[in-house]
């Protein structure tokens, strides 16, 4: 079953897809459809946070969502450039704290990361972000440097 | 962007770093494996044809073998497709390759299997409900029996003031890299080309050679960026299918995971049974007897090293007088055993810790000052009859009982602080080689292993560079390549890449410096610097630009080369301690002390980690933010391990529990502050006197976590992991 064509952006660039089966995941369109292989496969079902992007700017796991889904909106995953800002203040936030090991986990938290500062804003207080991340799982950094990374944003001001 | 703290940040925050999973060449094909459905059985037919008859689809099986490899001299212990018996629930029985991934699951599902069932051998105990004796040697399960002894051990039984006999418990547990295994396999010519995502390039295509039965140098392996590995991607798993589904079809053809297959085929820890006796006069550890009934799953004799290596972990890091040490490696219908993070360290450091804790308590004597009294020091032999090398457990372990006072003085009722050490060897596996390249504005290190996160690769070899040619970090580039081009390294495992490859770098360097003195017309060693962006070197008062040093093949070459090589150097254990099976001498002596505050739910038996402090010797600390890093990471896979870690398998050989809901790790709100402390002086084999540091911050984990809760609510749970409901069932809640 096919529906009709698909319109929405990506990281600002507007994408027209035809064909795209209806049980397609937003997960494999992005990766296999449009090579965005920034966005990572991890379990597939919900469990692990990796596959994270933004959908008009709020946090979605993209192997829970289905392509058609995301008509007309205006999605936003790890690629993104400077001009996403927010996204840029975590990635400088993750780096200064090396809060990184092997990288899997990293497109996901960063984006999850993203979108609760978008949703609730700057001031959002500590726990709220730290319980935002509970669904991210990461295996290699024990969490340490990745709260580390949270910390230095809000320390560094809007 | 900087890459300020490690140098991989900019590729992986960008998005841009290719992992296996993403693989992606035109016109590839997609793979999945057919799984066997049921754990024991006879196969009577595997009809092909339906799926076969797939528009686009290509099915082997084990038929097929012969026609795709040729005649050579194949694994026969591990056929990759079983012919006659099935050993384990999902074993791979054929594989496809369609154009899709929808189509290959259409064509796994057409397979038709006829199986005769055949008893299922599920679990240790029901096996073995009673201790196997000698007799047992000749049973098909038992896949190992090893034994050591030294002393007169009966006579310290029989006139000890006190004897403790326990047993404890062990969960099988899994890696849980968040990138399932993935590989794309590609005919080109004569050669056998395989990118996948591993621990050890050099490592699968020496595996695979064996299993497909062709040379080594017809396959290449090229390693891509690793999401994780921690023991799981050190051997060939998928890469043979892969490499079979290419050669069948002329097409490029890539083979993932899913991740309920990652749990369901993925070779880890298996559960184990560990009896502990201890016989003690005055106060003091007279004789052990240790004894480890060991899951080995559908291992193969020799290939489970648990038995023979692990179980040397059940014996320290404690002085005692007499001691015998017996391990049986029980075979059972499941995927095979297959290393962990330290494999197996942290149950045995469960099982140790805990039983020489409750014996301490038996007696009426402290706990702390008891281990504290027999743990090994430097001059002390090791049961089995090696000198303990520089060792910091005993200043690692003196710290902690510092921490852990403090926090006594102010942790609230219900709170319990309790003490453990881990010992592990590192620095262990094969040798590893490494070419290095100085050109006018920068030193490239070329070599064969690729970073796997633990920034052992791009962190650790580039500090060892920066300080012993003094040149600054951006000064530096790893260069690593496939393997046929790559100088051989054994792989990123067993915390050997600082100690092993370090140590190669180092070698080079040096003879790089020496090199660069020559040609200045002085003795000994040049030192280098930056200047304006050229690299100068300078000895015996002359100084010249690198450049200008090199010659015009050199120029061509890439620079002035220098080549470093470490083998492992052998120690030995007194042989005559040995009565069965083999045992392994250690290398690096390593290991810490862990401090764990915990809360325990009257109600429910919950535990909750309040904070944590690891105190470790990792000889001298070369990338002081890597080694903390490893700590942090190390102690959240044990915690775990320690309290909800398990895979559970059921009668019929099936994983009840195969994805990340129900198999839970450790997730953010779950971690506890946490300092990390490293006791330097104890030198190692490494560069500068480096150890090891990937494995030994799990080792001490949940032993130290189990401690604080006997400590917290008096609970004393022997098996593993401390659920709320062990822990219940301990205290009688239940």
């Amino acid at each position: 079953m096919t529906s009709p064509p698909l319109r929405f952006q990506v990281n600002g660039h507007p994408q027209h897809l035809a064909n795209v089966p209806d049980s397609e995941r937003l997960l494999d369109t992005l990766r296999w459809r449009l090579g965005l292989k920034g966005t990572k496969e991890g379990c597939r079902t919900g469990d692990c946070g990796a596959c994270t992007v933004l959908v008009d700017d709020r946090t979605t796991l993209s192997c829970l969502t289905l392509t058609h889904e995301v008509d007309g909106a205006k999605l936003t995953t790890i690629e993104t450039g400077p001009e996403d800002l927010v996204v840029t203040r975590v990635r400088a936030a993750f780096d200064r704290a090396g809060a990184l090991q092997c990288g899997y986990c990293t497109p996901g938290f960063v984006m999850a990361l993203a979108g609760l500062l978008k949703e609730r804003g700057t001031a959002a207080a500590r726990e709220e972000l730290l319980d935002g991340l509970g669904g991210n799982l990461c295996r290699c950094t024990g969490y340490a440097a990745i709260v580390r990374a949270v910390d230095e944003l809000r320390t560094e001001g809007p | 962007m900087s890459g300020a703290v490690r140098p991989d940040a900019v590729v992986k925050l960008a998005g841009t770093a290719v992992y296996g999973m993403d693989l992606d060449v035109p016109g590839m094909l997609w793979a999945a494996l057919v799984p066997a459905p049921i754990a024991h059985g006879r196969i009577v037919s595997v009809d092909l044809r339906a799926a076969r008859a797939l528009p686009g689809v290509t099915v082997i099986g084990a038929d097929d073998l012969a026609r795709l490899l040729g005649p050579g001299e194949r694994d026969a212990e591990r056929p990759l497709f079983p012919h006659e018996e099935i050993v384990y629930r999902n074993q791979p029985i054929a594989a496809v390759a369609a154009p899709s991934e929808a189509e290959a699951r259409a064509a796994v599902a057409l397979v038709r299997v006829e199986v005769d069932p055949l008893p299922i051998v599920a679990d240790l105990e029901t096996r073995f409900p009673e201790w196997p004796g000698s007799e047992a040697d000749a049973a098909p399960e038992i896949a190992a029996h090893v034994r050591a002894r030294h002393g007169d051990v009966e006579a310290e039984f029989r006139g000890a003031d006190r004897v403790v006999r326990e047993t404890y418990r062990t969960a099988s547990v899994h890696q849980v890299a968040l990138e399932p295994h993935a590989c794309v396999a590609e005919i080109r010519g004569d050669v056998w080309y395989v990118r996948t995502s591993t621990q050890s390039p050099f490592g699968v295509r020496e595996d695979t050679a064996s299993l497909l039965g062709i040379p080594e140098t017809s396959i290449v392996v090229d390693g891509t960026w690793v999401g994780g590995g921690f023991g799981g991607k050190g051997s060939s798993f998928l890469e043979p299918y892969a490499l079979l589904l290419a050669r069948a079809t002329g097409r490029p053809v890539r083979l993932a995971l899913g991740y309920r297959d990652e749990f369901r085929l993925g070779r880890t820890t298996l559960p184990a049974v560990i009896r502990m006796e201890t016989a003690v006069k005055d106060g003091r550890i007279r004789a052990r007897r240790v004894r480890l009934l060991l899951d080995v799953g559908t291992s193969l004799p020799g290939r489970d090293f648990a038995t023979g290596y692990s179980i040397g972990f059940l014996l320290g890091p404690y002085r005692t007088e007499a001691f015998e040490v017996e391990g049986y490696a029980v075979r059972t219908h499941k995927p095979p055993f297959g290393p962990h993070r330290a494999p197996f360290a942290p149950q045995c450091a469960f099982a140790v810790e805990s039983h020489l804790d409750h014996v301490a308590r038996e007696l009426n004597l402290d706990p702390e000052e008891f281990r504290a009294s027999h743990l090994w020091r430097e001059g002390d032999t090791t049961p089995l009859g090696q000198p303990v090398g520089p060792f910091g457990i005993f200043a690692a372990f003196e710290r902690a009982r510092a921490t852990a006072r403090a926090w006594r003085a102010e942790s609230p009722p219900g709170h319990g602080v309790g003490v453990a050490c881990g010992f592990w060897s590192t620095s262990t596996g094969a040798g590893g080689e490494v070419r290095l390249r100085l050109s006018g504005d920068r030193l490239v290190v070329h070599e064969g292993s690729r970073e796997i996160g633990s920034g052992s690769v791009l962190g650790g070899l580039t500090a060892v560079a920066c300080r012993v040619t003094g040149l600054p970090r951006e000064r530096v580039a790893i260069e690593y390549s496939d393997t046929s081009k790559a100088p051989f390294d054994s792989g990123v495992f067993g915390s050997r890449t600082l100690g092993a490859l370090g140590h190669a770098v180092e070698e080079a360097a040096v003879a790089l410096r020496r090199t660069l003195a020559e040609r200045l017309g002085a003795r000994g060693q040049a030192d280098l610097s930056v200047d304006r962006g050229e690299i100068f070197a300078e000895a015996g008062g002359h100084r010249a630009s690198v450049g200008s040093l090199v010659t015009a093949e050199e120029r061509t070459a890439g620079g002035i080369l220098a080549e470093g090589r470490h083998f492992a150097s052998p120690r030995a254990i007194d042989e005559s301690r040995v009565l069965q099976g083999s045992f392994y001498a250690y290398t690096d002596f390593t290991g810490g002390a862990h401090v764990a505050e915990v809360s325990v739910d009257p109600a429910t038996g919950a535990v909750r980690v309040e904070r944590y402090a690891a105190f470790h010797d990792a000889g001298v600390v070369v990338d002081p933010g890597a080694a903390q890093a490893q700590v942090e990471g190390g102690v959240a896979m044990g915690l775990g391990a320690a309290l909800t870690e398990e895979a559970i398998w059921s009668e019929d050989g099936r994983l009840e529990n195969a994805g990340l809901l129900d198999y839970r790790i450790p997730t953010l709100g779950e971690i506890p502050p946490m300092t990390v402390e490293f006791l330097e002086g104890f030198a190692g084999a490494g560069p500068f006197g480096a150890k090891g540091l990937g494995e030994p911050p799990i080792v001490p984990v949940p032993a130290t976590v189990a401690i604080a809760v006997r400590e917290a609510c008096g609970a004393h749970a022997t098996e593993l992991p401390l659920s709320a409901e062990r822990v219940a069932r301990a205290l009688k809640l239940l």
